[in-house]
């Protein structure tokens, strides 16, 4: 099971993107509530998908309250990944599907890696 | 109509500290920045972006679409200029003259439009020079080329708008101030060209659905390819995000590299353009990948081949 992060290198609030071998795009882990979402790098904007910071991991909006894509503006829900704002409007993010062991481990569900 | 092009565009953003790290790696100057109030970020000429608070009072109403662009400032040659696009916009539609002396209104898609006499400064600087066999552009010892040579922004060079009703918009600048279509890409939009500018493009627009409507990216012209290079591998090791780029376009023959940026819209470096006249005879093609670029390469670190094989490979 690939390892992303531990749970301490993720401070609530915050997101990280993270490199996976054999993934074509990042994977962006969100803390919040309490809760840890994994969505792809992957605005949907255009076919074929495009990356979402403006700089190493650098993924939410001003407020931290939306995953945001820093190209032309799009924002999505960070439970859900539905785009709320922008030009994926009916559009939504990838999920992920993580997993945070009793250590605090957060790795990608068994199989992810070959998606 | 005597209009230069953008001299200002006016951002309402939700984080500012952001977008002062962002604007200042770029290569901009912040002026009577505060972390609280934002500021204004300017090139080599005067020109530049002001940045504010989505919630400042002091800005116009805000695009319902979320995008962060609030006005366009366009500067004119002179007062005779300006009193002519009071003139002609008053015809239509409420035309207010500030105590600073611009003039304050709306486009056609409800975009916010500023003019005023132009306060950019003439630039008297060269341009990145090339040597070639039948033409040395540089004098002998003089170098190309050097790691810390400066890349600062020249001029603001063009804003890119989305825009849901192309035919009105491209109505209003063509026809009302006066713009020439340059080149246009069918089923996308126009370039233009303001009449004191010539510029390949100030402006260009791209038809999109009417909750997309705002800025699509903005750029600034830098000194030439080289400068251009040197800044945009500058932004990417200091952790920076590329979009597009570096290539080469082929409408204006301008070179580009876009990055996000937390304005919520891409910022290039530019360096390059044609510049037309009025004998130009505008071009048109479909849109996409071949028409869109002559040239398009991804950064990758640095690196050099040296030596032969390791032993045993």
């Amino acid at each position: 099971m690939t390892r992303l992060c531990h749970l301490d290198d993720l401070p609530e609030g915050g997101a990280r993107g993270f490199e996976v071998p054999g993934l074509a795009c990042k994977v962006i882990v969100v803390r919040r509530g309490g809760r840890v979402h994994g969505w792809r790098d992957f605005c949907p904007h255009y076919r074929g998908g495009t990356p979402m910071a403006w700089k190493r991991d650098a993924y939410l909006n001003g407020a931290g309250d939306h995953i945001a894509c820093h190209a032309h503006g799009a924002w999505f829900d960070i439970e859900t990944g539905a785009c709320v704002q922008g030009p994926c409007l009916g559009k939504r993010l990838i999920r992920v599907p993580l997993i945070v062991d009793e250590a605090g481990a957060v790795r990608l569900r068994p199989g992810e890696e070959r998606r | 109509m005597q209009i230069i092009g953008p001299d200002s565009l006016v951002f309402g953003v939700d984080d500012v500290p952001a977008c002062h790290e962002f604007l200042t790696a770029y290569g901009l100057d912040a002026h009577d920045y505060t972390p609280e109030k934002g500021g204004h970020f300017l090139s080599l000429d005067g020109t530049g972006l002001e940045i504010r608070r989505r919630d400042d009072p002091s800005l116009p109403p805000a695009l319902k679409t979320g995008n962060m662009l609030r006005m366009q400032v366009l500067g004119v040659v002179d007062e005779a200029a300006l009193e002519a696009v009071a003139a002609e916009l008053g015809k239509d539609r409420q035309v207010l003259r500030l105590a600073d002396g611009s003039l304050r209104t709306q486009d056609d898609q409800g975009f916010e439009l500023s003019f005023r006499v132009t306060t950019r400064r003439q630039l008297d600087l060269p341009a990145e020079k090339v040597n070639a066999p039948g033409d040395f552009g540089r004098k002998p010892n003089q170098i190309g080329v050097w790691q810390e040579m400066p890349t600062k922004p020249r001029t603001l060079s063009h804003v890119v708008l989305f825009v849901p009703d192309i035919e009105p918009a491209l109505a209003f600048y063509r026809d009302r101030l006066g713009f020439r279509v340059t080149d246009t890409f069918i089923g996308t939009g126009p370039f233009l060209r303001p009449q004191a500018n010539p510029d390949h493009h100030t402006h260009f627009f791209i038809r999109t659905p009417p909750y997309m409507q705002g800025c699509e990216h903005l750029a600034f012209h830098m000194g030439g390819p080289t400068e251009l290079m040197l800044a945009g591998g500058k932004m990417i090791k200091a952790g920076f995000e590329s979009f597009w780029g570096p290539g080469r376009h082929k409408f204006g023959s301008n070179w580009f590299w876009y990055f996000k940026s937390p304005l919520g819209c891409n910022v290039e470096f530019d360096a390059d353009m044609d510049t037309h006249d009025d004998d130009w005879v505008p071009r048109e093609t479909p849109m996409g990948a071949e028409a869109a670029q002559a040239f398009l390469f991804q950064h990758r670190d640095k690196w050099a081949p040296s030596g032969g094989p390791k032993p045993g490979h």
